[in-house]
């Protein structure tokens, strides 16, 4: 047992945000509020946003915070129950059966065993209703998976139970926090979002995009964190196929860090760009503006 | 959290739930989405935090009333008015949409609809099963049709059965002549069995249907056929699941959530007046450009069949097309484009439909898998049965 005022749940909003602050995470009034208010009531939480804005790493600092397990699950096209539910080890269970003699196995009891715990897989699903209370239940990407599988997320997450026929009903004795992430490349069921707390993770300002490269990195200049900043609003506010995101934000000053430079100039910007600029287009735009941007900054 | 209202609710004082129940009730008003539920797990969420703190009811409202992104802007100006006595702007969004800023050539024309069209009569019928007085009007082009003769068209189209562009899965399914054992069915039997050689099974991958994307031209070269598109897509978007549906003129405009109602007029007008530019100029390299930027890059096209409803007569910059399309071609699975101006050539067969030669059809031309007519029922008729197996 765990000291409860270490690892309890927040009292406020402001003590959620200063705790998530504590692990380099910067949560604006909003999301905070809708994570306390998830925390509170034991309802999932759905983000949405850009790419690249902190919605995975919410659930990780909350799993960290609360000193629970992150179980993760990536979803994809085609994922099913087997690859994320159970599945049982079928080569186990017939290297068993042969290592068997006749007379045990003529023992009902033997036969149970097969379908005992040992040779069930745990999937991250099964998992988190098992953990319960101990875990942060990641559900990824989930407008990557077909509809089938939202349907059957959405019985899931409302009992948290599920009913193996070898087995019999597996339910969670407490509630995983759980956190849903989507990058909108399509529309989720309305049943399921009601089900939820809906936040949309917008890009931060230039101050709170400033104080979270602080956070995340405390040896870089300030002067370069500024002008990093700077003209990552500055590119956000082109027309880029991809635009970048917090994270490359960061990726990009690590990257000008690496190089041990004091400030952004245009030579070490035009070699560094592929940290924030992912694709073809947007490079040979950028390139063109790269001199303006670095001036501003 | 099975009942998380009954305890937390009956804290807050009265007066201050009437308000917050007023709240989602003007929210729905303005036609929000908001259920009983979501305004229960509201009063909970408010009364978790301090429920005169108008930092707090706004951001407990927002992540527990809305769900969808576009919905924030209406949101917030039913929260401005009903809790901070805020005067309305005088366009006030009302219905959940992005304003649209008013373009230079765009008029509104909400196109006829249909009158008295009775309800539950929309069996689907399979092809050619219509009546035989309908039989010649198969193929006079929509241009040349009567208003009464295009009203009865678009009853026949609504009952084209389409069947859309199939593709594999990742999922598999016992089938005896799969291309792979398996493992999981014959170690079970193997068990039951416990000695002797299990059966061979075999599986294969499932096929489900592949996502269709229809980009519908409206601008003025096309309002002999633009409604009768619209019609089509209608169709479409009721036969397959995985249909998303625009509208291009000088701008591009999604209207698939529109053409989702029961009722076809109903469908067909909230789409006609989501669509500003009707009967405009045509910028279909803008538009198209517009799409692969805002839609096609997050995934909405990938794997799936786009299909073009244009003439091709483009007044923007042909390289701009040039450029969209090829990027298009790499978003998605295979491009058709439908141009009915290739049907007014009546002399020619149908399946050996030469390229148009307008500037636009040349520039997009080496990005097109597939071209087809549409000028007429019997070619719509065509092509949809055509689809299945449009690229495999």
């Amino acid at each position: 047992m765990r000291d409860a005022t270490a690892v309890g749940s927040p009292a406020s909003v402001p003590e959620l945000q200063q705790r998530l602050r504590n692990h380099g995470y910067l949560a604006g009034r909003g999301l905070a509020t809708a994570t306390f208010i998830g925390l509170r009531l034991g309802q999932p939480i759905l983000l949405e946003g850009e790419v690249g804005v902190g919605k995975t790493e919410l659930a990780k600092c909350l799993a960290a915070i609360h000193g629970r397990e992150l179980i993760r699950l990536q979803c994809y096209e085609g994922i099913d129950t087997h690859q994320a539910l159970y599945e049982w080890d079928y080569a186990r269970q017939i290297l068993h059966v042969r290592a068997l003699s006749e007379r045990e196995l003529a023992d009902s009891d033997t036969v149970g065993d097969l379908y005992s715990k040992d040779f069930l897989i745990e999937r991250p699903l099964l998992r988190a209703i098992r953990s319960g209370g101990n875990a942060v239940l990641l559900i990824d990407e989930i407008d990557r998976a077909d509809d089938e599988f939202e349907a059957f997320l959405l019985e899931l997450l409302s009992d948290f139970q599920i009913t193996i026929p070898e087995v019999g009903l597996v339910a969670a004795t407490e509630r995983p926090i759980v956190v849903l992430t989507s990058n909108r490349t399509r529309e989720l069921h309305d049943a399921l979002k009601r089900r939820c707390l809906y936040h949309w993770i917008g890009y931060p300002s230039v101050d709170e995009e400033l104080e979270i490269v602080r956070l995340q990195a405390p040896g870089v200049a300030g002067k370069l964190a500024e002008q990093v900043v700077t003209a990552v609003h500055e590119l956000r506010d082109m027309d880029l196929a991809k635009p970048p995101g917090v994270a490359e934000t960061l990726d990009w000053v690590d990257a000008l860090g690496v190089l041990g430079g004091e400030k952004l100039d245009g030579e070490t910007a035009a070699d560094t760009l592929g940290s924030v600029i992912k694709d073809r287009d947007d490079l040979e735009l950028v390139h063109a503006e790269l001199d303006r941007l670095v001036a501003d900054g | 959290m099975a009942d998380p209202d009954s305890t937390t609710v009956s804290n807050t004082p009265v007066g201050i739930v009437d308000r917050l129940v007023g709240f989602g009730h003007a929210l729905r008003e303005h036609g929000l989405p908001v259920g009983s539920d979501d305004v229960l797990t509201f009063c909970a969420a408010t009364a978790e935090l301090s429920p005169g703190d108008p930092n707090d009811v706004y951001w407990s409202g927002r992540t527990t009333l809305v769900h969808r992104r576009d919905h924030l802007p209406v949101y917030d100006e039913v929260f401005r008015t009903y809790f901070l006595n805020l005067p309305m702007p005088p366009d006030s969004p009302t219905a959940p949409e992005r304003p649209v800023p008013q373009g230079n050539t765009g008029t509104l024309d909400v196109p006829d609809s249909e009158p008295g069209d009775e309800q539950g009569d929309d069996q689907p019928l399979v092809l050619g099963l219509q009546a035989s007085s309908i039989e010649i009007e198969r193929e006079k082009r929509f241009a040349a049709c009567s208003p009464e003769e295009l009203i009865q068209l678009r009853r026949i189209m609504a009952r084209i059965r389409l069947e859309p562009p199939r593709r594999r899965t990742r999922r598999q399914t016992h089938c005896r002549t799969g291309p792979r054992i398996d493992i999981r069915r014959m170690a079970r039997d193997a068990m039951r069995l416990s000695d002797g050689t299990p059966e061979l099974h075999r599986i294969d991958r499932k096929e489900r249907t592949r996502p269709l994307v229809l980009l519908l031209d409206v601008s003025g070269s096309m309002a002999d056929h633009s409604r009768n598109l619209l019609q089509f897509a209608y169709s479409m978007r009721r036969a397959a699941q995985k249909v998303e549906v625009f509208c291009f003129g000088t701008r591009l405009t999604r209207i698939t959530g529109a053409l989702d109602r029961r009722n076809p007029d109903d469908a067909m007008s909230l789409a006609a007046a989501r669509v500003l530019d009707w009967d405009g100029g045509t910028r279909i390299g803008a538009s198209l450009d517009h799409f692969v930027r805002k839609w096609g890059r997050r995934g909405l096209s990938r794997g799936a069949t786009v299909v073009i409803c244009s003439d091709g007569l483009d007044r923007g910059d042909p390289r701009l097309l040039t450029d969209s399309m090829e990027k298009l071609s790499r978003l998605s699975h295979r491009i058709i484009w439908m141009n009915p101006l290739i049907g007014n050539d009546v002399d020619a067969p149908p399946d050996t439909l030469g390229m148009p030669n307008t500037l636009g059809m040349l520039a997009a031309g080496p990005y097109i898998d597939e071209l087809a007519s549409g000028h007429d029922l019997a070619s719509l008729e065509r092509f949809a049965a055509r689809l299945p197996t449009a690229g495999g």
